[in-house]
């Protein structure tokens, strides 16, 4: 609700009609079939990075570079992409690209954790580094060996062919099948932080390291498991999207939405089934948000501003949840 | 002068206003993170104010209005996540991170109509007499504008404060154990609040030093990154605003070398050369965390820990 | 009497659920060192909370000087010229000394003249041989070193009556005895302090008075030169023994726990075990009884391989499991309540049931494979609950919302739920009320008539007299004597825990 008022206030700001704005938005996520479809579009990569987040987050683990093991996950998957022999059958290209974006993405995130568990070095700072260390390997890529001769001098690949890219699973969107590997993550990871040793062993190591100690946990061992998983999946969100949506790999793949899967894991506390619907409202939101530029112009920044707000809202707002808990006890 | 030493100086000159817009913010950081809260939102804080200053800097045709006002916005900025983090409670690492989706978004919307603008009012440098005299040093320290003059005081006068002053022990204090401070009868919230709005006055301050001086002009994203470098910065500096200018211009002039080496047309990718900056922060970063740990000096110890009187 | 410096009249002041003070009366006179003597929960430092101004009284008058006051703050306090020493010194470690002092004084301005405060540092320092350099920093300052800190920053803030908070706790026997030299040539310039202590041949180094409190109240007021130590002691324990909590007869079984000459440092890197050797038989309670910061913390540590000793040896049922990890410890069956429930036993963001199983998370019908089974935790934490009479509003909310003695019980529940060979525990009724203190002895009684080897370990005397075998007595990283239970005296006790062997005092 803030986040929405606060996004009017800014909105009005610049002499747009807010609620004008809004209606707009809402049908550009909702609206229509078409508008739906896009939504669901963006929000597959939200689905599946805020999943991996939540495995670490629930550890607290700051893994802020999603957006880094994104980027790379989705350079390792165009490696097989643009090198393997045409003929190659799609199910056995697309797994390995799935595979190398994987390991693209988990070798990026062990880096940090590595240095966290040996080095204790902040994992905030470094994992927030390799993200743009990863844009520049991936510039490099694309202004160097990468780039199609074709593309006039734009840094762009090769169009994938066909059977590097992930397929269509409704006719007429571009609804691809990365929201099936989505679905399929949210459920392993709820089961795995929900039902697993393992989760539970994370909890703890996030919230007492000597309790874990005592409880004969293996803090390191844990640590980069959780990571690499973490990291992977990310990755495996940057092949779907080159995959599935971009058919090549270029410079702009929107690697931001590895910032936006943090809010959205937020958003859902931490729970990933929550995941589905907070990255759906999100992914409307954005997808909404461009609409309303391309048809009122109103900048696409405004999403940045309703979601950060409606975030500082739910920040401000545990303090309450403690509060009735301790008053509750207190009476 | 032979022409090597001349393009060094040149060279150096720039390195130090590049290293300036980090100066500011890391300058600020060290303080707020001294006084117990960590604000990871930098990076939002500077755009906003490299914005906000710009904009102000057109309209008013002085880029001392500008420069005031992209403080001033920056500071603002900055008391979202000081009433979150220290009044709420919550949680300060992600509560920075929104701050700066929420400066980069609401740049993005209010910087549209200015994108590619320039800035043309030029500031120029004054030649300190006497000062600017003296070879290599004179021409690259002393033949500034009146802003990188503004950071060689704050620096002297920030390190003064902080280690010569009551409200230096204080604020180090703070950091380190606010129940110890609070029961010597210092306002914990009410400081740390202060400090964080300091803190964003000088992220604000780097941003619009950014778009009105050394740019000078608006792009989308244009800090690109900086205020994070300002964060890794932070550590590396060991929280000592002396240190903090030595890894300010450092970084400066990683960025004017690969900067002139692309004007040069040199045969390295210039993507490459562009992650240097940032490839070296990170090493820095490591080595400065093993160097830290080793002389059992680091981190403010009750850095991101809020404060409420009744918890022991 | 304007000799008075303070005056409590009728002090009460009531937790939920104690009593700390109940009517008490005390008189400091200018000059003199007057102790506070008592059992931890005897109300000590609640009373001198109240005179510091952290507390405010029930009911009850505070006299300074002759005239009443209510004291507020801390800052109040120093108004009227008394400054209290804690126990947890607050000193900022990364600063010098002379930021320390600084950092209280409201007078000063922004700018600090470090010269002149240093010199005004190294005056009180050398006036009273503290030997205190104002530009160190406190970390690299020992125990005692910081200790004197503190005293310098009540002096500078002028302060007339000291209060301390147990200082000799934390502090080597050498320089305990150079820390009340500088307290007499205090009281002689005609400053006052209130001395808080349980340790009796302390007390009679020191004092020139002493209270005794006990359960809240004052027992009564005596001059040093008329009592002696045993008479303290009685006072401060109060009686014989009065009653037992019921139990069958000692059914001694197999050796459990052999702890053989094992030697251990504590944080700092100094010896806090210097030697211990004691073994504990199935079926038996043995207590060890001591006060506080002799060795008992680590020790327990050392048991449970949360802490490495240096040298000696532990078993447990036979197998040697000298400083292996924790796990194998416990598979092997040691169950262990240490003394800090929030920083080892329990997870205090985690709900109930979470931290119910937290040692057996991965042992069936719990956990199968790499699965668990929540309904089984539930089950198994509704069964714990149900046992152990445990008062959790809500499974699924913090543990840390418990109050002390549900959490306490929990912990306990989910120990001895395991069917251990071996029980360590940890002052465990440490802050409860009454109700769960004899709940809790009462699970050990039936723990240890089940055959398990208990070692408890705690500072209550009334406890360790209460359920019992055998008694042992710690002091300075040693063990001072054995006794059984019937054997056992409580004044002699008292003085071993003290560091008195009975020959040395006749």
């Amino acid at each position: 609700m803030i986040g929405l008022i606060i996004g009017a206030l800014v909105i009005a700001s610049k002499g747009t009609n807010p609620f004008t704005a809004y209606k707009a938005l809402i049908m550009g996520a909702f609206g229509s079939s078409y508008a739906l479809s896009e939504t669901l579009v963006t929000a597959t990569p939200l689905i599946i990075i805020s999943a991996g987040l939540i495995m670490v987050f629930n550890m607290k683990f700051w893994n802020i570079g999603a957006y880094g093991q994104y980027i790379m996950g989705a350079i390792f998957s165009s490696f097989f992409a643009l090198n393997s022999a045409p003929t190659t059958s799609p199910f056995l290209l697309l797994t390995m690209m799935s595979i190398a974006g994987i390991i693209g993405g988990a070798l990026w995130a062990l880096i940090p954790a590595l240095l966290k568990l040996v080095w204790e070095v902040n994992e905030v700072v470094t994992t927030l580094l390799l993200n743009y260390v990863a844009l520049f390997v991936l510039k490099y890529f694309m202004y160097g060996p990468w780039r199609d001769p074709a593309s006039h001098g734009f840094p762009l690949s090769k169009m994938f062919s066909p059977n590097a890219q992930l397929p269509i699973i409704l006719n007429h969107t571009r609804i691809h099948f990365g929201i099936v590997f989505g679905i399929i993550i949210v459920l392993v990871i709820y089961v795995i932080i929900k039902k697993t040793r393992f989760g539970y062993e994370n909890r703890v190591i996030g919230e007492n390291n000597i309790a874990a100690n005592y409880a004969g946990i293996n803090i390191f061992k844990n640590t980069l498991i959780a990571m690499a998983v973490s990291g992977g999946i990310a990755g495996l969100a940057g092949m779907t999207q080159i995959s599935g949506v971009i058919h090549m790999l270029q410079l702009e793949i929107n690697p931001n939405y590895g910032y936006t899967a943090i809010i959205v894991a937020w958003l859902a506390a931490l729970n990933p089934i929550a995941v589905l619907v907070i990255a759906i409202l999100i992914g409307g939101i954005e997808a909404g948000g461009y609409h309303i530029q391309m048809i009122m112009h109103v900048p696409f920044g405004i999403v940045g501003v309703i979601e950060s707000s409606i975030l500082f809202a739910l920040l401000g707002g545990e303090i309450f949840k403690t509060y009735r808990i301790d008053f509750r006890r207190r009476r | 002068m032979t022409e090597q030493s001349s393009i060094l100086v040149t060279l150096s000159a720039s390195a130090v206003r590049s290293g300036t817009i980090l100066l500011f913010p890391t300058l600020g950081e060290i303080i707020t993170e001294r006084s117990g809260v960590i604000n990871l939102g930098i990076e939002g804080m500077m755009i906003i104010g490299a914005l906000f200053g710009f904009i102000t800097g057109n309209l008013t045709h002085s880029p001392y209005i500008g420069f005031l006002v992209g403080m001033l916005a920056g500071g603002l900025t900055s008391l979202i996540h000081a009433f979150i983090s220290i009044t709420l409670r919550g949680n300060q690492i992600v509560s920075g991170l929104a701050l700066t989706i929420f400066g980069l978004g609401l740049t993005n919307f209010f910087g549209q109509d200015w994108i590619n603008k320039k800035f043309t009012i030029p500031v120029s440098s004054i030649a300190i007499p006497g000062l600017s005299k003296i070879p290599v040093i004179g021409p690259v320290l002393f033949n500034q504008d009146i802003f990188v003059y503004f950071s060689y005081i704050l620096v002297v006068f920030m390190w003064f404060v902080l280690f010569k002053t009551r409200t230096g022990i204080h604020l180090r204090a703070l950091g380190e154990n606010a129940q110890a401070a609070g029961a010597m009868g210092v306002e914990v919230n009410k400081s740390r609040y202060w400090w964080t709005f300091f803190g964003g006055l000088m992220a604000g301050a780097g941003g619009a030093y950014l778009t009105l001086v050394y740019a000078p002009f608006w792009l989308d994203g244009i800090t690109a990154g900086r205020g994070w470098i300002a964060v890794a910065l932070v550590i590396f500096a060991m929280w000592n605003p002396l240190y903090a200018v030595i890894g300010a211009y450092l970084f400066g002039g990683i960025d004017s070398v690969q900067f002139q080496l692309q004007a040069s047309g040199t045969t390295i990718p210039s993507s490459l050369l562009n992650m240097q900056p940032y490839l070296m922060t990170f090493i820095v970063v490591i080595a400065a965390t093993i160097v830290l740990r080793k002389r059992h000096i680091g981190t403010p110890r009750e850095l991101g820990i809020p404060y409420s009187r009744e918890e022991k | 009497m304007t000799d008075i410096v303070v005056a409590l009249r009728k002090i009460t002041k009531t937790f939920p659920g104690i009593k700390a003070n109940d009517g008490v009366d005390f008189e400091l006179r200018k000059g003199e060192i007057h102790t506070l003597l008592g059992e931890n929960g005897a109300g000590k430092s609640t009373l001198m909370n109240i005179i510091d101004g952290i507390y405010q009284p029930d009911s009850g008058e505070i006299e300074i000087n002759g005239k009443k006051v209510h004291i507020k703050s801390p800052s109040d306090a120093m108004k009227n010229g008394i400054g209290m020493i804690h126990q947890h010194f607050m000193l900022v470690d990364s600063l010098t000394v002379l930021e320390n002092v600084l950092l209280g004084l409201t007078s000063a301005g922004f700018y600090v003249d470090k010269k002149k405060v240093a010199a005004k540092i190294t005056a009180i320092s050398d006036r009273y041989n503290l030997g205190i350099d104002p530009f160190t920093k406190i970390w690299q300052l020992s125990v005692g070193e910081q200790q004197r800190v503190e005293v310098i920053k009540t002096l500078f803030r002028g302060a007339q009556i000291l209060i301390l908070d147990e200082p000799t706790a934390v502090l080597a026997p050498q320089e305990v005895e150079e820390t009340f030299k500088i307290y007499r040539q205090m009281v002689q310039e005609g400053k006052s302090i209130i001395f808080i202590s349980h340790k009796l041949n302390e007390i009679m180094d020191i004092s020139d008075r002493i209270t005794v409190l006990r359960k809240g109240k004052a027992i009564g007021t005596v001059d040093k030169d008329k009592t002696s130590e045993k008479d303290l002691a009685k006072m401060m324990v109060g009686r014989e023994i009065l009653f037992r909590l019921e139990r069958g007869p000692l059914n001694r079984g197999e050796k459990i726990l052999q702890v053989e000459n094992v030697k251990a440092l504590n944080d700092k890197g100094l010896t806090a075990l210097n030697g211990i050797t004691f073994d504990i038989y199935g079926g038996e309670i043995f207590g060890l009884a001591g006060i506080a910061g002799n060795g008992q913390k680590i020790l327990s540590d050392v048991i449970a391989g949360l802490r490495k000793s240096i040298s000696g040896s532990v078993y447990i049922d036979g197998k040697d499991l000298t400083n292996a990890n924790p796990k194998e410890i416990f598979e092997q069956g040691l169950s262990y309540v240490p003394p800090d429930r929030l920083k080892v036993g329990l997870v205090p963001n985690l709900s109930s049931s979470d931290n119910a199983v937290l040692r057996h998370y991965n042992r069936e019908p719990i956990s199968r494979n790499t699965f668990i089974n929540y309904t089984e935790v539930e089950n198994y934490t509704d069964h714990l609950i149900k046992n152990y009479d445990i008062k959790v509003p809500r499974k699924d909310a913090p543990v840390k919302f418990l109050s002390g003695g549900n959490m306490q019980k929990l912990l306990l529940a989910r120990e001895i739920s395991e069917k251990p060979k071996l029980l360590v525990v940890v002052h465990p009724t440490r802050g409860l009320d009454i109700g769960a203190m004899e709940f809790i002895r009462t699970v050990l009684l039936r723990e240890r008539d089940n055959g398990v080897a208990i070692l408890l370990i705690s500072e209550d005397l009334d406890e360790i007299f209460m359920i019992s075998d055998r008694i042992g007595v710690i002091h300075d990283g040693r063990i001072l004597d054995i006794v059984d239970i019937e054997q056992a005296k409580v004044e002699r006790i008292g003085l071993l825990m003290a560091g008195l062997d009975e020959k040395s005092t006749q």
